[in-house]
């Protein structure tokens, strides 16, 4: 079944904001995405781990104290779902949220300083590196954020909150210019 | 005001919501006799200058419940820690 993003009508292609030559920075909607949260049952924390790290084909995120995203571009989110369900029984319990939360990439050059707009967390390399996620709040929704790249980000905004968010993260991003791809 | 959430890092405190001291202790009893430790617990809270644990959910971050020990006078936080690491009772 043809999936639909909720951003579908607003975050239309183009070049929008500031026009001072190259764009500040790139938008673009991650979709469709297959998107599981799993939480470990009590004392399965590090069997959970481990078992996390022989998936293929998906990203692991961290999602909160012994709590993970598990993300795919490859798979079908019926797919993800039944497959973590099996490998995961008794060690954790497992949700789709595929159709839950909305995913952002955000990159390029002022990607950095739109988000701190935004957010507390300190986006410093050295505090905040590739690959390591946070949960945080921007503009009073509460954000899912990971460093995918040196000037990379997304950004995962449950779905009823994702238009009035991308409102407000392309008003933020006018000053510099910016690309909906 | 930083929190340190153990889970998270340093926070500001904007993004937590008290509920407020963490060292009451739930009475066991359902008898009407114990009717002046539920009201104790229930309602009669010590309003202390200086140092105070206090239950404290992250929950503009991983939502975990916390128990912050601050001084009230300062608003120094000594440390925040896992609620449910020290095992404590609602
Ligand atoms: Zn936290």
């Amino acid at each position: 079944m043809l999936r639909t993003s909720a951003l579908q009508s607003v975050a239309i292609q183009g070049r929008f904001g500031a026009d001072k030559g190259q764009p500040g920075l790139m938008l673009s909607v991650v979709h469709p995405l297959a998107i599981a949260m799993v939480i470990a049952r009590k004392g399965k924390s590090k069997v959970l781990k481990d078992a996390l790290a022989t998936l293929k084909s998906v990203n692991v995120l961290w999602a909160g104290p012994d709590q993970y995203y598990v993300q795919s571009t490859v798979k079908s989110e019926t797919a993800l779902y039944i497959e973590l369900k099996t490998k995961l029984a008794n060690i954790a319990s497992v949700t789709d949220q595929s159709h839950g939360r909305v995913t952002i990439r955000i990159s390029g050059p002022k990607a950095r300083a739109v988000l701190a707009k935004g957010t507390p967390i300190d986006l410093y390399t050295e505090e905040f590196p590739v690959g390591k996620s946070a949960l945080t709040q921007m503009a009073h929704v509460g954000v899912h954020l990971t460093r995918t790249g040196n000037d990379e980000f997304t950004l995962s905004v449950f779905r009823g909150f994702s238009e009035s968010f991308w409102e407000w993260l392309t008003s933020q991003s006018a000053e510099f210019g910016y690309q909906v791809g | 005001m930083l929190i340190p959430c153990p889970h998270c890092g340093t926070r500001p405190v904007e993004e937590f919501t008290f509920l407020g001291d963490a060292t009451v202790i739930r009475p066991t009893s359902l008898e009407p006799s114990s009717m002046d430790d539920w009201m104790d617990y229930v309602y009669l809270r010590d309003n202390p200058r200086g140092n105070y644990a206090e239950y404290v959910q992250h929950s503009g971050g991983c939502r975990a419940w916390l128990v912050v020990t601050r001084n009230t006078g300062t608003h120094e936080v000594h440390s925040a820690v896992a609620a449910k690491a020290m095992k404590a009772k609602p």
